[in-house]
């Protein structure tokens, strides 16, 4: 199992021009804290909406990869976005980072999630992957799309980083500056 | 604009066809939602394979905002048709997304139980969905089938470019 930075700093070099929706709570404070970028999309409300959010700026940037940032929690506040979101085929690579427990809110254990992977399969996501390490992940193929990656985690042993310092409203026009910009997608938004 | 005769603006042209014409020639080319009975001439459109709108059906219709909402991020035009007893699911996304990121959506909501003599599943929200949207500060506009073009002006004019989320009331079948 992973520290969740470990899996979040990862995902974020691999993916780092991916157009990139985080879940609310810890996961957007962690990949804030991690690193902030123009192509990173911070929710900071609307749990269980990330994946949806993340297929409406596909449809909208066909030519872009999008990567979801979801967790447990918000996954199962969801699952039914699943074929909604496989129907339209997105370059958009869903994560499921796995630890088993509501931690913005206390470390409430989230209810038995069952199987991710065999769910966004059932639901026709073109492939989906659990993994438990870092090579592992490394070694996943994410060309056929859409994909969920369900990463299993540890509990965070670390504090929570500071909050969103952006305005909603600033995080909305600089996501949109960057999607304007033809140079984001080559060289990786800063 | 349509390739079907029978989808064809102008003189003779249904309700349906009216709104959906005054919301695309407008650049709205995304369309998602959950149906309603009230609206099922608007979803006829919608899945008719000459549409030149995209169609995204949703399971529930606080994934039809979401949706609606990475588009309208990403810089495209969407709309959000649903049933008025979906407006329970969408205030969480509304109020922690749409109001505080100020990202608008233009909404089609229909209104089941406007008259109190609807089943009773519909009584209370019907009796409720104007106050509801009031108590959001969301403005609304009652389409008038006998002017829908007028209609969806006023409703155009209270989204305003994006600046507010609205919403257009069906209360006849359309």
């Amino acid at each position: 199992m992973l520290d969740i930075r470990d899996a979040l700093g990862a995902l974020l070099e691999r993916e780092s021009t991916a157009l990139t929706v985080t879940t609310c709570g810890y996961i957007t404070r962690d990949v804030y804290n991690i690193r902030d970028r123009a192509n990173h999309f911070y929710l900071v409300g609307s749990m269980g909406m990330a994946a949806p959010i993340g297929l409406g700026i596909a449809l909208a940037h066909p030519d872009r990869r999008v990567l979801v940032l979801d967790g447990d929690g918000s996954f199962a506040m969801n699952p039914g976005c699943l074929p909604m979101v496989a129907e339209h085929r997105p370059n958009l690579v869903h994560v499921v980072l796995d630890n088993g427990a509501h931690e913005s809110t206390g470390g409430q254990r989230t209810v038995a999630l069952g199987d991710p992977a065999a769910m966004a399969l059932a639901a026709g996501y073109a492939a989906a992957h659990t993994v438990d390490d870092l090579d592992q992940l490394a070694a996943l193929d994410l060309t056929g799309t859409p994909t969920l990656v369900r990463i299993r985690c540890k509990p965070r042993s670390h504090p929570a980083g500071k909050r969103v310092e952006q305005t909603p409203q600033q995080l909305v026009e600089r996501f949109r500056a960057q999607l304007a910009d033809p140079a984001a997608h080559l060289e990786g938004a800063v | 604009m349509l390739p079907e005769p029978s989808l064809t603006a102008g003189s003779g042209a249904s309700v349906a066809e009216t709104l959906f014409n005054a919301l695309f020639t407008r650049g709205h080319s995304h369309f998602t939602g959950v149906p309603c009975s009230l609206l099922k001439g608007f979803f006829r459109l919608l899945e008719d394979p000459g549409c030149p709108a995209s169609y995204i059906p949703a399971p529930r219709e606080d994934s039809a905002l979401g949706v609606a909402s990475g588009l309208a991020v990403a810089g495209a035009r969407p709309v959000v048709l649903m049933q008025n007893s979906g407006l329970g699911y969408s205030l969480n996304v509304l109020t922690s997304f749409n109001l505080i990121y100020d990202v608008h959506l233009p909404i089609v909501v229909s209104w089941r139980g406007h008259d109190g003599n609807d089943a009773v599943e519909h009584d209370v929200i019907g009796r409720e969905l104007t106050r509801l949207l009031d108590v959001f500060g969301i403005p609304w506009t009652v389409l008038d089938n006998e002017h829908p073009e007028d209609s969806a002006e006023a409703f155009l004019k209270q989204y305003d470019s994006g600046r507010s989320t609205a919403v257009l009331i069906v209360r006849e079948g359309i």
